[in-house]
C-alpha cells in the first residue's frame, strides 16, 4: 500500500474527527425551533402533535449529546432520555385520544375553530 | 464522523421542515418518521446504541402508528392551498421561532463547556441497565423515576381508553351500531 501523502491525511483526519459538542447542540436548537413555528402556525391539531414531538426530540438530542460530552455527567442523560420517551409516548396516546374525542363532538380538528373555551 | 453527522442533519432538518410545510397530513407523519430516525442515527454516533434501538421502537414505530391512526379517524379530503393549513400569525410565527433558535443556538454555541471529550456515554448496555434501575453509583434518584414512569404509562393508558371511547348513545357514525 503507497504512503498516503500527509495533505489526504489530513483530510481523513478531519472527517473521521467527532464533531465538537456545539455542533450536536446547534442541530438540536434549530430542530427545537422548527418545531415550535410548526406548533405556532398550522392549525391541524394532530400536526400540532407532531411538532410537539419534533421539540422533544430536539430536547432528548441535547441531553444525549451532553450525557456523552460532559465527563462529570457520567452518561446519565441516557436514562433521562429514556424517561423522556416513556413521558412523550404517554402525552402522545392521551392527546390523540382527546383529538379523537373533540373531532367526534365538533367535527373538526382545526385548532382556530375550537373556541368553545374563548371568554 | 463529520460525514455522517452532516447527512444526519440534513435528514433530521429537511424532514422537519417537510412535517411543517407539507400539505398533506400523512407525508408530515412520514417526514416526521425520517426526522426520528435521522435522531436515532445521532444516538447511535453519541455511543448510546440501546438509546437508539428504543428511539426506532417507540417512535418511528409505535407513535408513528398512533398518529397515522389519528390522521386516520380525523381528517377530511386534503387541502391544496397553504392558506387553508397555516394560520394568519404565519410570519409573526416564523420570526418568534427564528429567534428562539437563534438565540438558543448562540447560547448553546458560545457557552463554555469546560473540557468535553466524545466518548462518554453508556456504551455498554449492561452499565446503561444498571443506570436506569438506580444500581450504579449517582444514579439512585432513578429507581423512582422509574417506577413513576411505569405509573403514568399505566394512568395513560386507562385515561386513553376512557377519553376516546364512544359513550353510550351519543351518536352512531358512519353506519356503525352499537
Amino acid at each position: 500500500m503507497p504512503p498516503i501523502p500527509p495533505q489526504l491525511q489530513q483530510i481523513i483526519d478531519a472527517l473521521t474527527a467527532a464533531p465538537p459538542l456545539e455542533s450536536y447542540l446547534v442541530v438540536g436548537a434549530i430542530l427545537f425551533a422548527i418545531g415550535a413555528w410548526g406548533a405556532l402556525v398550522r392549525r391541524n391539531a394532530v400536526v400540532i402533535f407532531m411538532c410537539v414531538e419534533l421539540m422533544i426530540n430536539a430536547v432528548n438530542l441535547t441531553l444525549v449529546a451532553f450525557a456523552d460530552y460532559l465527563p462529570n455527567a457520567g452518561g446519565l442523560g441516557v436514562s433521562y432520555a429514556v424517561l423522556v420517551i416513556a413521558i412523550a409516548a404517554a402525552e402522545i396516546a392521551v392527546g390523540l385520544a382527546i383529538v379523537l374525542a373533540v373531532f367526534r363532538t365538533r367535527r373538526t380538528v382545526n385548532v382556530d375553530e375550537i373556541t368553545s373555551m374563548r371568554g | 464522523m463529520t460525514v455522517a453527522f452532516a447527512f444526519l442533519a440534513g435528514m433530521t432538518l429537511v424532514s422537519a421542515l417537510g412535517v411543517v410545510l407539507s400539505r398533506n397530513v400523512v407525508h408530515s407523519a412520514l417526514f416526521m418518521s425520517g426526522s426520528f430516525l435521522g435522531i436515532a442515527g445521532y444516538f447511535v454516533m453519541l455511543n448510546a446504541p440501546a438509546l437508539a434501538a428504543f428511539q426506532v421502537l417507540i417512535y418511528v414505530g409505535a407513535v408513528t402508528v398512533v398518529i397515522l391512526f389519528g390522521i386516520m379517524f380525523t381528517q377530511r379530503p386534503q387541502v391544496r392551498r397553504y392558506r387553508t393549513i397555516i394560520n394568519r400569525q404565519s410570519w409573526w410565527g416564523f420570526f418568534v421561532a427564528a429567534g428562539v433558535g437563534t438565540f438558543l443556538a448562540y447560547v448553546l454555541a458560545n457557552e463554555d463547556w469546560g473540557s468535553t471529550s466524545a466518548g462518554n456515554g453508556p456504551r455498554d448496555v449492561a452499565g446503561f441497565g444498571r443506570d436506569l434501575l438506580g444500581v450504579s453509583a449517582g444514579s439512585g434518584v432513578f429507581v423512582l423515576l422509574f417506577e413513576v414512569a411505569s405509573v403514568l404509562l399505566l394512568v395513560a393508558i386507562v385515561a386513553a381508553i376512557v377519553v376516546s371511547r364512544r359513550k353510550t348513545g351519543e351518536g352512531v357514525d358512519r353506519g356503525v351500531r352499537e
